[in-house]
C-alpha cells in the first residue's frame, strides 16, 4: 500500500518537482532569514567573542557591553581585592574618530588592554607580534579595519581602488599618532568600526577628554571557583555588576553579558521585527505553495483513492498513505532546501559580510515547520479523499 | 525510476548533512585561553590590592636653595653617592670675592692703625716722668688704642660675614644619599625657593608607597604583611615567583585624593587613598628603580578571621 502510495507521489514528475520546490524554497528561506538574523544578532556581543575572560566587572547601570559606564581605576584594586579572585586586569573599550593620512576620518572601537599582561589580547595576529605594543605609538588593527582604513586612490583605468593599512602605517587618534605594529583576525562588530588595539596606558592619551578610562574588568576566578559563583561574590563585596562571558544566548543565564546585550538588541531595535516578518512569509509561502500543490495532485489522484477506497480500503488506510506521501516530500524538501542554505552559508561566511550562523536550533525549529507544512497539506487532503464517494469511480 | 528516488533521497540527505555540519562549526566561540604573559595571581583569601610606587626610603630630598645666583660649578652627577656635606653645586661668588679682598685689605690696614695707636700709647703709658705727658693726653692715647683694637675687630667680624656668605654660595649635601636628579647647568639661573636644583635620596634600600581605596582602608591595620610585583616583568620571570617581600613601615595618618597619572590640569577629585609604605631590601640581579609602579597585596586574612 505504501509503495503504492510513493508510486504514485514520484511517478508525476511535474507535480512533484512543484512539491518540493515550494517546501525547499519555504525551508530555505526560513533556515537563511534566520541565519543571517542570528548573524546580524550575534555581532551584537561582538566583544565578548574577540576579548575573551571568564569574568567582566562593569558599572551597575551597564545594561549590554556596547555601552561602557567607565569606573574609577581604584575599583581595580577593590575587584582584586575580592576573595576568589585570581586576577583581574583593566580594559578600555571606546568608540573614536580616528584620522588617516589621506584626511578621512573613520569611527574604530578602541580597545586598551593591559600592558603588563596583554589580558583580553586578540588570539589570532596575521602579522606582528603583541609584545610591539610595548613601543611607544603602536596600534593593533583588524584586517577589516586595515582594509576600510586603507588608502583610497583612482587607478589608471579610473576605478577607484583601496591598499589595505600595513604594519608601519600611520593613522591619528585626537591628535596623537597611531602606529600600526600588527594586523589581528577579530570578528566584526554591529556598532563601532573595527576593533583598533592599544595599551590601557595608552588609551587613556588617546581618549583625552575622559576622566574615567575604566569600561570593564577583566577577572579571572581561583581554581575551584565558577565564575558565576565569583560574580556573586565581586557583586557583594563591591557593589559592581559582574558577568560570566558566555555566549550561549539560548541559557537563561542572567550573568551572561552576552545573552543580555542579545535581548537587549532585541526589545530595544527593529531587527527582529524585519526578519521575523521575512521568516513568518517563509512559512506562509511554504503552506501556501505546498498546501495547494499537494491539494491539487491528491485531486488529480482522487479518483485512484475513490479506487482503493471502493475496494474496501478503510480511511484509516488512507489517511496513512497520505501522511507517507506529505513526509516524504516534507523530507525530501527539507533536505532540498537546508542544503541551499547551507550552500549560500558557506558563500557568506567565505566572504565574511553579511554575518551568517546556523544555530542547530534553526536547523531543528525549520525541520519542525516544514513537517508541519507537510503535515497540513496531508490534513486538508485526508479531508478531502474522506468526502468523495466510493462510487464516483464508476460514475467517471 | 527506483535510482532517481534514491538520487533525489540522497541529494535531500546530502544536504541536510552539510547544513548540520555548518552549525557545528559557526556556534562555536573561541576558548578562553591564558593571557600571553602570567598576570600577578593572588593564592590565598583576605587580600587588599593596592598600587604602588617605589621611592627612596626617607623620601626623596628636594634640596633647595638658600640664595639666588648664577651657576658657576656643578660638582656632582646623577647616580653619584655623596656624603654628607659635600658640595653639589657652587653659585657665581665673583662680587662677594672681590669684597672679601677688600674686606682683607681692611683688616690688615686695621691691624696697622691697631698696632701703630698701641704702641703710642704703651709708650707714652711706660713714661716715668709725671710731668712730661698730661693725665688727659694719656687718656686720649689709650683710648685711641683701644678704638684701633675695636675697628680690627669690626673689619675681622665683616670679613667672617663675607666667608660665610661665600660658604652659603656653596650647596652641600645634608646627608649621605644617591643624586637622583640633577636640574640645573653651569650658567643657569637659581632662584632662592624655586624648583629645586638637585634632588637625593637613600636608594640602597626602597620604600613604596601603596594607595589604598578609602573603600578597603577599614580593613587596613599596623603592620601587616604584603607582597609586591613589579609591573614589567611579567615578560621576564618566566613563571618564576616574581614577588617581593615587603615589609610594613606605617600608614600615613592622613588620607588624600588620589594622584591620578594624566596630569590634566582640571582634574577633579575622583576618590580618596589611604597611603602605605612598605620597605623592601633591593633584590639582587634585578633592575629596580624609584618612580616604578608596583601591584601590591596586602594580606589582611588574620586581622579578618579575627573580625
Amino acid at each position: 500500500m505504501y509503495r503504492l502510495a510513493l508510486n504514485m507521489l514520484f511517478g508525476d514528475r511535474a507535480k512533484l518537482a512543484m512539491l518540493l520546490c515550494g517546501l525547499a524554497f519555504s525551508a530555505l528561506l526560513m533556515a537563511q532569514q534566520s541565519s543571517v538574523f542570528f548573524g546580524i544578532m550575534s555581532w551584537t556581543y561582538t566583544p565578548m567573542v574577540n576579548i575573551r575572560a571568564q569574568v567582566w566587572v562593569s558599572d551597575p547601570m551597564v545594561e549590554q557591553v556596547n555601552d561602557a559606564k567607565p569606573l574609577r581605576d581604584t575599583d581595580l584594586g577593590r575587584v582584586r581585592s575580592v576573595d576568589g579572585v585570581a586576577w583581574a586586569a583593566p580594559l578600555h573599550t571606546s568608540f573614536v574618530q580616528a584620522r588617516m593620512q589621506d584626511g578621512n576620518f573613520k569611527l574604530i572601537t578602541l580597545v586598551g588592554i593591559d600592558a603588563d599582561t596583554f589580558a583580553g589580547a586578540p588570539a589570532v595576529l596575521t602579522q606582528g607580534r603583541i609584545e610591539d605594543l610595548r613601543l611607544p605609538d603602536t596600534v593593533i588593527v583588524d584586517e577589516w579595519g586595515a582594509q576600510l582604513m586603507g588608502r583610497t586612490e583612482i587607478g589608471r583605468d579610473g576605478k577607484p581602488k583601496t591598499t589595505p593599512l600595513k604594519v608601519g602605517d600611520t593613522f591619528e587618534v585626537n591628535d596623537i599618532q597611531a602606529r600600526i605594529v600588527g594586523i589581528c583576525k577579530v570578528r566584526r562588530a554591529f556598532t563601532g568600526g573595527p576593533f583598533v588595539y592599544t595599551t590601557y596606558d595608552r588609551a587613556k592619551a588617546y581618549t583625552l577628554g575622559a576622566r574615567r578610562t575604566l569600561s570593564f574588568m577583566l577577572v579571572e576566578p581561583q581554581k575551584g571557583i565558577t565564575p558565576a559563583e565569583l560574580c556573586g561574590r565581586i557583586e557583594r563585596e563591591t557593589g559592581l555588576k559582574a558577568w560570566t562571558s558566555d555566549t550561549v544566548i539560548w541559557s537563561w543565564g542572567e550573568r551572561s553579558l552576552a545573552r543580555n546585550t542579545f535581548w537587549w538588541f532585541w526589545t530595544n531595535t527593529g531587527i527582529p521585527f524585519s526578519f521575523g516578518t521575512a521568516v513568518l512569509l517563509g512559512l506562509f509561502v511554504g503552506i501556501a505553495i505546498s498546501g495547494q500543490t499537494f491539494y491539487s495532485f491528491i485531486l488529480e489522484n482522487l479518483k485512484y483513492f475513490a479506487a482503493i477506497k471502493a475496494m474496501g480500503a478503510g480511511m484509516g488506510v488512507i489517511a496513512r498513505m497520505l501522511f507517507v506521501q506529505a513526509f516524504t516530500a516534507g523530507l525530501i524538501g527539507f533536505g532540498l532546501g537546508a542544503g541551499m542554505a547551507q550552500a549560500i552559508g558557506r558563500a557568506m561566511i567565505e566572504k565574511g559580510m553579511p554575518p551568517f550562523v546556523m544555530f542547530p536550533q534553526i536547523l531543528w525549529a525549520t525541520f519542525a515547520l516544514v513537517l508541519g507544512i507537510s503535515f497540513v497539506s496531508a490534513v486538508i487532503g485526508i479531508i478531502k479523499v474522506s468526502r468523495v464517494d466510493a462510487a464516483s469511480v464508476f460514475r467517471g | 525510476m527506483f535510482k532517481k528516488r534514491i538520487l533525489l533521497f540522497a541529494l535531500a540527505l546530502a544536504g541536510a548533512g552539510a547544513a548540520w555540519q555548518l552549525t557545528r562549526g559557526t556556534a562555536n566561540e573561541a576558548p578562553i585561553k591564558p593571557p600571553p604573559y602570567e598576570p600577578a595571581t593572588r593564592d590565598k583569601d583576605g587580600l587588599i590590592a593596592a598600587a604602588g610606587l617605589i621611592e627612596a626610603v626617607a623620601e626623596n630630598t628636594q634640596l633647595g636653595s638658600p640664595t639666588s645666583g648664577t651657576v658657576a660649578k656643578v660638582h656632582v652627577k646623577v647616580w653619584d653617592k655623596v656624603k654628607a656635606g659635600a658640595p653639589l653645586i657652587t653659585l657665581d661668588e665673583r662680587d662677594l670675592q672681590a669684597q672679601f679682598q677688600v674686606q682683607k685689605a681692611a683688616v690688615s690696614a686695621a691691624e696697622a692703625a691697631s698696632e701703630r695707636a698701641d704702641d703710642a700709647a704703651r709708650r707714652w703709658t711706660g713714661i716715668k716722668d709725671s710731668g712730661a705727658v698730661s693725665a688727659a693726653d694719656l687718656l686720649s692715647y689709650q683710648v685711641a688704642a683701644k678704638e684701633a683694637k675695636a675697628k680690627l675687630a669690626l673689619a675681622k667680624a665683616q670679613l667672617d660675614q663675607t666667608s660665610v656668605m661665600l660658604d652659603r654660595l656653596v650647596l652641600r649635601s645634608p646627608i649621605d644619599a644617591t643624586v637622583l636628579q640633577v636640574g640645573v647647568r653651569v650658567g643657569e639661573f637659581v632662584a632662592a625657593g624655586a624648583k629645586a636644583p638637585v634632588i637625593l635620596g637613600d636608594i640602597s634600600r626602597l620604600q613604596i608607597r601603596c594607595d589604598v581605596d578609602e573603600q578597603l582602608a577599614t580593613r587596613m591595620r599596623d603592620g601587616l604583611p604584603a607582597k609586591g610585583y613589579l609591573k614589567g616583568e611579567s615578560s621576564l620571570a618566566g613563571g618564576a615567583d616574581r614577588s617581593i617581600a615587603l615589609k610594613f613601615v606605617h600608614i600615613e595618618p592622613f588620607v588624600i585624593p588620589k594622584a591620578s597619572l594624566t596630569g590634566a590640569s582640571v582634574e577633579r577629585v575622583d576618590t580618596r587613598v589611604l597611603q602605605v609604605i612598605y620597605q623592601f631590601e633591593r633584590p639582587a640581579g634585578r633592575a629596580m628603580f624609584v618612580g616604578q609602579q608596583m601591584d601590591v597585596y596586602i594580606d589582611a586574612s588574620q586581622n579578618a578571621s579575627g573580625k
